[in-house]
């Protein structure tokens, strides 16, 4: 799988490349600004662009932006912005309502190498990956009594959260040591608790689960 | 009395007093006069004219307070009197010779308004007057060759007439005593002089009355006299304060030259007062910041004062400039409070932006304390959080991988390793969290319409977002701003039970308008909760105004206006 890396620090950046190299990813491209990387995917679109949200000139939103930018021109490039804290409001704006290829994570993610490898390779192929931080925000804004999402189970709680951050059946069963079939009755129970409609396809299903959560 | 010319009023008096003398002198002149004792008539002479002049000049010159009809009256009313002792004691002067009395009763009751203002007045006048007619005609009657029973009614009454006169007299001097008690001092100030020379007159008139019960004697003359000093007093103390009140508004003129040498503020309340002659006048100057009145301190002034004083407004144009909170008895010298006010305008004003100043200043100076100590308080608190959290868990990552780097055991090292790993990436936790503290980064990334949108979209309750900001906007204004939306949508989640919540920024002429409201229930008072009152610090301590429009069960509208030039 082809990555692209964007970040201006330089520690970070060169230690991402080699994490990555060592777990079989291909970097194509090492870049310290958005202009360089949307330079770069324009030229030879890769499989996954990495980029941190604050890069030069202002460090400010530049990687924001330039992921959105990527994502709205090149549909078949997977992007995975990195920060140091993760925001709602950035994840509804890079989603922009669409969940394939897309990846939002805090930096500390990488400390677990088989995870983020993971995750780039969802990313890679068209899947999701949401920062568990992102999916707790959005939990916990329906505390308020009265909420559906009060009628489910703490099991399934922890399923909705695993399906949130974009992750398969499988996974969800490895993660919680469950069976896959058991994760699909959760999956059923959730939706018809929450009134969504079931769909069998992954990037449908995160959608809803999403917009659920946001509304 | 500007539009009424003196000349006419004073001929008026002349005439009045002139044609009186007439009729007095002519009728009561020749033999009628000799049986007096010396100087009485010419005093009692004096009683009627003084009367009818002060009664002219006052009716002149207040028409619509019974005051002066009432003296006129009483220099009529004392004509029978000062002719009963002409040759061939003419019948109806006899019977008419106590009216006299009655009127100055009704006078002495209804001064200095004119008007009998309780019904306890009311009844004692009318009593007066009966006895004023019913007791000279039983004694005219007493005279005459009538029925025996009506004789000896009428004697029986005329033998009793004393008893009722000190009575009466004794009634109307404790209702003039109460009302000189009950007075304030402006008050008591302008009715003392008539007041007090009445009580004279009614306890020389009682006083009088008894001492001819013993027939002729020294005291009855001396009684006599002091009664006609004290009734010719009456007139000439309303004429002197007619005087005093000239020389008040020419007090006014005083006024202006003091205020121009004024060394200190607070002065002009003083000045103020003493030209009005009102010691407790209270002047609150306007602050259209606060919306209120304010005194010199800048402390809030009382405008809805209690009985016996009132408030007058001083306008500048259509601008609110001050108030006097004075005695309710100056409003019977309009034109004296607003000469006054007009010659101290300027002072006024003057006084008025030092008030305002210093409103402020107090204001600013209170919540840049409370900032300050704040401003510690977090400085403290992030101290504390780097050297427990962050510091601490930096020196164990160290240990550990020190223990990891000097053991023999190849196994041992990888949980260690991972315990290290851990712990800094809790650490990083830690950082993020101070760091947040310090200055929020999603203000550093996307300003202040991200930051709200963030707020907006982790909030319990739903918000609605309007922003119309054209960024970049001061840092200073947009951290304010930051924090105002924070901690007002943190009340909204733990106080209102709102449904809907909405935040509507807004920029323009130099001012940001942060207004965050909700449809919950109301009745949010920052004098109660201390996180409204933070609010309000931090907006003022910005430059800012807050304002909240709770009322119970209508939900709130918080709205803060910061400069943001």
């Amino acid at each position: 799988m082809r990555v692209a890396i964007c970040e201006d620090s330089t520690l970070f950046r060169e230690g991402l490349a080699r994490l990555l190299a060592e777990s079989g990813f291909a970097v194509v491209a090492c870049v310290d600004d958005a202009e360089k990387l949307i330079a770069q995917v324009e030229k030879d679109p890769p499989d996954v662009a990495v980029l941190d949200i604050r890069l030069p000139p202002t460090h400010t939103d530049e990687g924001l932006r330039a992921a959105v930018q990527v994502r709205e021109r090149h549909p078949r490039v997977g992007v995975l912005v990195l920060s140091q804290h993760v925001r709602v409001s950035y994840a509804v704006e890079l989603l922009g309502g669409r969940t394939e290829g897309v990846g939002y994570l805090l930096k500390d993610r990488v400390s677990d190498l088989a995870e983020f490898a993971a995750a780039i390779r969802r990313v890679g192929s068209g899947g999701s990956a949401l920062d568990p931080v992102v999916v707790e925000q959005l939990v916990s804004r329906h505390r308020q009594p009265g909420d559906p999402l009060g009628l489910l189970t703490e099991r399934e709680r922890a399923v909705l959260r695993l399906m949130a951050e974009g992750r398969t059946n499988m996974a969800i069963a490895e993660r919680l040591a469950i069976a896959e079939r058991t994760v699909e009755k959760h999956c059923t129970s959730i939706f018809a608790k929450l009134g969504l409609e079931a769909s069998a396809h992954d990037h449908r299903r995160v959608l809803a689960v999403l917009r659920y959560l946001n509304a | 009395m500007a539009t009424r010319s003196r000349g006419t009023t004073t001929l008026l008096a002349l005439a009045a007093g002139a044609a009186w003398l007439l009729v007095v002198t002519v009728l009561g002149a020749g033999p009628g006069l000799t049986r007096w004792h010396g100087s009485t008539p010419m005093l009692g002479a004096l009683v009627g004219v003084s009367f009818l002049t002060a009664g002219t000049v006052a009716w002149r010159q207040h028409p619509r307070n019974r005051v002066g009809p009432l003296m006129v009256l009483l220099g009529v009313a004392w004509i029978p009197q000062q002719l009963v002792f002409l040759p061939g004691d003419p019948v109806w002067a006899l019977a008419l010779c106590g009216v006299w009395a009655g009127v100055a009763c009704h006078l002495f009751l209804a001064f200095p308004t004119g008007r009998l203002a309780f019904v306890s007045h009311r009844v004692v006048t009318g009593l007066a007057y009966v006895v004023a007619l019913v007791l000279p005609l039983a004694e005219t009657v007493a005279r005459f060759p009538l029925p025996r029973p009506v004789r000896l009614f009428a004697g029986a009454l005329d033998a009793s007439s004393w008893q009722v006169i000190v009575l009466l007299s004794g009634v109307v001097l404790a209702i003039t005593i109460k009302r000189l008690r009950q007075a304030s001092v402006a008050q008591r100030r302008a009715i003392a002089p008539v007041t007090g020379a009445s009580m004279v007159a009614t306890v020389a008139f009682a006083g009088n009355r008894v001492a001819d019960l013993f027939g002729h004697s020294p005291l009855q003359f001396q009684l006599s006299i002091v009664m006609l000093g004290a009734f010719i007093a009456v007139p000439l103390a309303y004429l002197a304060g007619i005087m005093r009140r000239r020389m008040d508004h020419g007090r006014v003129a005083e006024l202006v030259v003091r205020l121009s040498r004024r060394e200190r503020p607070g002065r002009l309340r003083d000045e103020l007062a003493a030209t009005l002659h009102d010691p407790g006048l209270a002047v609150g100057y306007w602050t259209a910041e606060q919306g209120r009145y304010v005194d010199t301190e800048g402390r809030p002034v009382d405008v809805d004062p209690g009985q016996g004083r009132v408030v007058t407004r001083v306008d500048q144009g259509e601008a609110p400039l001050a108030v006097l909170v004075h005695d309710a008895a100056l409003l019977e010298q309009p034109l004296l409070v607003e000469a006054a006010c007009a010659a101290a305008a300027l002072a006024l004003e003057n006084e008025r932006l030092t008030a305002d100043l210093r409103a402020r200043l107090r204001q600013l100076a209170a919540s840049r304390r409370r900032m300050l100590q704040w401003g510690e308080a977090e400085r403290r608190r992030i101290e504390r959080d780097l050297h427990d959290g962050v510091q601490q868990r930096l020196l164990s990552v160290a240990m550990t991988l020190g223990l990891a780097e000097a053991g023999t055991d190849p196994e041992r090292a990888a949980p260690l390793i991972g315990e290290a790993k851990t712990a800094v990436l809790a650490a990083l936790d830690d950082l993020r969290a101070v760091s947040h503290g310090i200055h929020p980064p999603v203000l550093t990334e996307r300003g202040l319409s991200g930051a709200v949108k963030e707020l907006a979209a982790v909030s319990p309750v739903p918000v609605a977002c309007d922003l119309a900001l054209c960024e970049p906007l001061p840092q200073s204004a947009e951290s304010a701003a930051y924090y105002i939306v924070n901690e007002a949508l943190a009340n909204v989640t733990r106080h209102a039970a709102a449904s809907k919540a909405w935040v509507r920024l807004a920029a323009g002429a130099g001012r940001l308008l942060v207004e965050v409201g909700d449809d919950g229930v109301g009745g949010a008072d920052p004098a109660r909760g201390s996180g409204l009152a933070g609010l309000a610090d931090r907006a003022e301590a910005n430059g800012g105004v807050l304002t909240i429009d709770s009322p119970p069960g209508k939900g709130t509208v918080l709205k803060v206006v910061l400069p943001c030039a």
